[in-house]
């Protein structure tokens, strides 16, 4: 078709739609002229004028009737139709305004809430990854033979043999996370950064160059000790150091060491986490790389051609292998390779996934309704559609109305869905960034996503509209006359089941949420055995090099010595903020409380028992701090027996412990704690440490839920030299400090108090410690709240729907319920009989609701806290309530029914 | 006179295509002329004369201007378009073929 062809036709559709009046005319004035052309030529043969026009006429036909077949042929007759029918639609929406906002309202949440988590689920699946060819890069990992579902990252062992062993990698590059302190002098203030530790090769896998700058070089990344480089973020470069042009070969302070910047990466690049803000070689020794700790992350890129699952046997292979020579390492270990956008955005899977079977089951629940709203509407229009079908419109014709009146409630609804979905956007995106995941970029209200909002919803509106206009179309003649008093039988059956879907679907949303808000509650609720409010917070750290030497490995971690006890500068930062005026009492202790990823563990030898048998050894673990003094009185935790550290306690005086009950429980069962000794094992110049004190049990991780045993010592007595893994606790305090002001207040005061003692050592993690408690629990609580939102909007759908159908049923029966009550029918009667149909929907909605919730409910009992995804007093609650909320929903029509006047009815009919 | 013949259905666009190609013309000279052409053998069903021409302007092949006739009586003047001309080309192409075809089955059945 030729442009020029395409655009006369296209003007001339729009014509026929926009200029139907002149087109008309037109055409009258067209025939007109045929017509006179026609009398004059019989007047010219002879004829009489009179004679002439009634023989023209004849010959022309129906003029009318000519006119419909021009503008038939213009093509836009459905057109006209659809217009009509709209406009009839429309009328009839306002007509019933309840109807119209419940529908339009209830299609909105359901439309909106689903486009907006399918296009964000699309969006992830099609964001674009600052990598090229990302579709040949994948994360491996290594699982468990035991537990598959629980993959962890790979030990240096593992990364060192599939980097020789396999050639089934373009390259293969292994990270490792870490952070560092940036110093005073570089342009501002000292802080804390994070980034990561990388071999060479990682630059090479991701195939990504510098936008400035270089990699690292094999030689810098050689043991032992890696040289000092780092490559920085784009948005470091920008933020830190005002994106200055000479910054490549500029020295910068890290961690007290100073290093040379030797690239700055592009703008979009980020690897392997969002925080991640500079790369520095990741060494690797002889010793460490017999380390069993999976802690690293190995990223590859697959040869082309090579497909994940050929990649996965190869691996498998060597992973056999390595079992078999080094069994206490690798056995029982197998490997899995996850394309790289699955490992960088798994995470988003599972709540993303729950939520939209969530609102799914909404989008069903407004169907449902909505079906069944205009079901009920239909048998009450029954005789003005028979009265159309009887005055000739063709039944697809009365289809087609019925249709464009869900058509238009649906797309209204979809609109205001579009508002909904923004909305959603926005909450996913901004309060579902995991740490140590890449954030979902990008992902707006573009065109794809409205497209799929609009198919959704044409989808939902035909699936809406059909049923009830197939039904309602289908009406005889007979029933014109009769009104909504039709006879007794004439109920369709299917609206009990509309209105029992609909209860057991918002039990089954009702339940999830009521399980998961639970578990919330249970989670943010818990008693954290100290008191959070009124104390400030903040980390410090003494940097690993100033105080170390590195002696070899041990679980794949670089093994240290203490050179030079780091508890000197401590103490002079824990006694200069104790000054700052404001504060009451200051504490520290060695990793964050409820924060921590790793808590260190140790074995120890109880002095009463040591010549027991070595089994008991397994039992003698215990999670391990180093404090300060009055830490228990600071946070306000109990002492119950003996007494806290204190200021006397220092290296000069005998060492001294702190148990919790926990550990004097099970170290001396039955006995008092409270003098006995003990030795950490492993350690090199323990001395044995005397119990001075047992106090009440604080959780150290936030989800914890059993006991653990802890033991806390004095910063100040500690062991001059340290093998082991756990060497960064030495020189790392986090402090408490309880005000008496404002928490918040203080910070600039603290900050300067503490840079009075090294300018260079930033603080980390600053603020009052209960927002902090609090932020830790932001995802979760959306999530438990968005969840809450749909069970409530399903609830409420559900009452409407109940509401509807018992309504109508009163409607039909009206006539009925007359003739009862003229035939003497107590109001009791007439309650029991229109309640109890009432109470028959319910139960059997409740009960289908509760089956389907009981299966589906292990689905995500993984994501529970402390409650069993059967939880009988949850579902018991929510049962309960939604039985309510649906009876409550039958009294204005149960009421309805009681003020039936039956001559009133008698005569309706 | 014999009863001009009723025409094949889809051969009246043919004839209206072909009868404006020389110069633009009203629809009462259309069917004027295509009844002149064939010896008064074939007449437009007035009736269906318009809504073929309206057909034909909607599908691009010919267009209208209103102009006064000789007369001095305003009428609309339908012309061939480029596309109406390729469409008139082809559609005798058609014909051809189809009129042969028909031939050569009645002269050897």
């Amino acid at each position: 078709m030729t442009p020029t062809r395409l655009f006369r036709i296209c003007r001339h559709r729009v014509q026929s739609i926009w200029r139907r009046e002149a087109l008309d005319r037109a055409a009258a004035r067209e025939l007109s002229f045929h017509f006179d052309q026609l009398v004059a030529e019989h007047i010219a043969r002879g004829m009489q004028p009179a004679t002439a026009r009634r023989a023209a006429r004849l010959a022309l036909g129906n003029r009318a009737v000519l006119q419909e077949q021009m503008r038939d042929a213009r093509r836009a007759g459905w057109v006209h139709d659809a217009l009509q029918d709209l406009r009839y639609g429309l009328r009839m929406l306002r007509a019933a305004p309840v109807f119209t906002c419940v529908a339009v309202a209830s299609l909105a949440l359901g439309i909106g809430a689903n486009g907006a988590l399918l296009g964000v689920m699309d969006a992830l699946r099609r964001q674009l990854l600052p990598f090229p060819d990302d579709s040949r890069l994948v994360v491996v990992k290594t699982v468990p033979l035991e537990t598959p579902a629980r993959s962890a990252n790979a030990s240096l062992p593992d990364y060192l043999a599939w980097k020789d062993r396999v050639d089934v990698f373009d390259a293969l590059g292994a990270s490792l996370v870490d952070e560092r302190d940036f110093g005073a002098e570089a342009d501002g203030v000292p802080e804390r950064i994070y980034g990561q530790l990388v071999t060479p090769s990682l630059f090479a896998a991701l195939g990504v160059r510098p936008a400035i700058g270089r990699t690292v070089t094999d030689d810098e990344a050689r043991s032992p000790r890696a040289a000092a480089v780092l490559i920085l973020s784009h948005q470091l470069w920008h933020r830190r150091f005002a994106a200055d042009p000479k910054i490549i070969g500029r020295r910068v302070r890290a961690n007290g060491v100073s290093c040379t910047v030797i690239g700055v990466m592009p703008p979009d690049f980020r690897y392997p986490d969002e925080r991640t803000q500079y790369w520095a070689p990741l060494p690797i020794n002889p010793i460490q790389a017999r380390g069993s700790a999976r802690y690293f992350v190995v990223t590859g890129r697959l040869k082309g051609g090579v497909s994940v699952t050929q990649a996965e046997a190869t691996l498998a292979a060597v992973a056999a292998q390595l079992a078999t020579d080094f069994p206490e390492r690798h056995k029982g270990w197998g490997v899995r390779i996850l394309p790289v956008r699955d490992a960088l955005f798994g995470w988003t899977s599972t709540p993303f996934l729950t939520m939209e079977a969530a609102v799914a089951l909404l989008l069903t629940t407004a169907c449902v309704n909505v079906a069944g709203l205009l079901l009920a509407r239909g048998t009450t229009r029954r005789p003005e559609i028979a009265m159309r079908l009887a005055l000739g419109a063709s039944r697809e014709r009365v289809v087609r109305q019925l249709v464009t009146e869900s058509l238009l409630l649906v797309f209204i609804g979809g609109a205001l869905g579009l508002i909904v979905a923004r909305w959603c956007v926005r909450a996913l995106t901004s309060t579902f960034p995991a740490p140590g995941a890449l954030a979902i970029h990008h992902v707006s209200m573009d065109t794809r996503m409205v497209t799929l909002m609009f198919v959704l919803s044409a989808v939902v509106g035909v699936a809406v509209g059909l049923a009830p206009a197939l039904v309602g179309s289908r009406r005889p003649l007979s029933s014109i006359g009769s009104g909504v008093a039709g006879t007794v039988r004439s109920r369709p059956p299917l609206w009990g089941t509309f209105a029992t879907a609909q209860i057991a679907l918002a039990l089954v949303l009702l339940a999830a949420a009521g399980l998961v808000a639970n578990s919330f509650l249970r989670l943010a609720g818990r008693d954290l055995k100290f008191d959070a409010e009124g104390l400030l917070t903040f980390d410090y750290r003494i940097p690993g090099v100033e105080y170390t030497r590195l002696i070899g490995s041990y679980n794949g971690f670089p093994y240290f010595e203490v050179t030079q006890s780091p508890s000197i500068d401590l103490q002079r930062v824990y006694e200069r903020v104790q000054r700052v005026p404001g504060i009451e009492s200051i504490a520290g202790i060695s990793y964050p409380h409820l924060n921590s990823l790793i808590v260190p563990e140790m074995t120890l030898t109880l002095e009463s028992r040591a010549q027991s048998s070595p089994g008991d050894r397994d039992g003698l673990t215990a999670s391990y701090f180093l404090v300060t003094p009055n830490l228990f009185s600071t946070m306000r935790v109990p002492v119950v027996a003996g007494r806290d550290l204190k200021n006397e306690d220092t290296g000069s005086t005998p060492w001294v412990a702190v148990v919790n009950e926990t550990a004097a429980q099970r170290f001396w069962p039955g006995e008092n704690p409270i003098g006995r000794r003990f030795t950490l094992d492993i350690v090199p110049d323990e001395r044995p440490r005397e119990v001075v004190g047992v106090v009440r049990d604080i959780p150290t991780r936030r989800a914890q839920t059993g006991g653990e045993a802890v033991i806390y010592t004095s910063y100040l007595q500690q062991p001059s030299r340290y093998r082991g893994p756990w060497i960064s606790m030495f020189g790392q305090m986090t402090f408490l400090a309880r005000t008496t002001v404002a928490p918040g207040s203080i910070v600039s005061d603290v900050r300067r108090a503490v840079a009075d003692i090294d300018p260079n050592r930033p603080l980390a993690n600053v603020g009052p410690l209960a927002d902090q408690l609090d932020a830790q629990l932001q995802s979760r609580r959306s999530y438990a709240v968005a969840l809450a939102i749909f069970a409530i909007a399903a609830t409420l759908l559900a009452a409407i729907g109940t509401y509807g159908v018992m309504a109508h049923a009163v409607a039909q029966r009206y006539h009925e319920l007359g003739v009862r009550i003229a035939l003497g029918a107590s109001a009791r009667q007439i309650v029991s009989l229109v309640g109890g149909s009432a109470l028959r929907l319910i139960a059997i909605g409740l009960a289908t609701g509760l089956v389907m919730a009981l299966l589906g409910a292990r689905f995500f009992s993984f994501q529970l806290f402390q409650i069993t995804p059967t939880d009988p007093l949850t579902f018991a609650a929510v049962s309960l309530l939604l039985a309510i909320v649906a009876m409550v929903a039958c009294v204005a029509p149960l009421g309805r029914a009681l003020r039936v006047d039956p001559t009133v009815a008698l005569k309706h009919e | 006179m014999p009863k001009p013949s009723d025409l094949l259905q889809g051969t009246l666009d043919l004839l209206i295509l072909k009868t404006i190609a020389r110069e633009p013309l009203h629809g009462w000279a259309i069917s004027k002329r295509i009844q002149q052409l064939s010896d008064d053998v074939l007449s437009v069903q007035q009736g269906s004369l318009y809504p073929a021409l309206t057909r034909l302007e909607h599908q691009g092949w010919i267009t209208a201007v209103w102009k006064d006739t000789d007369l001095g009586r305003s009428a609309k003047f339908y012309s061939l378009t480029r596309d109406g001309r390729q469409q008139l080309e082809r559609e005798q192409e058609n014909w051809k073929r189809l009129s042969s075809a028909v031939g050569l089955v009645l002269k050897r059945a």
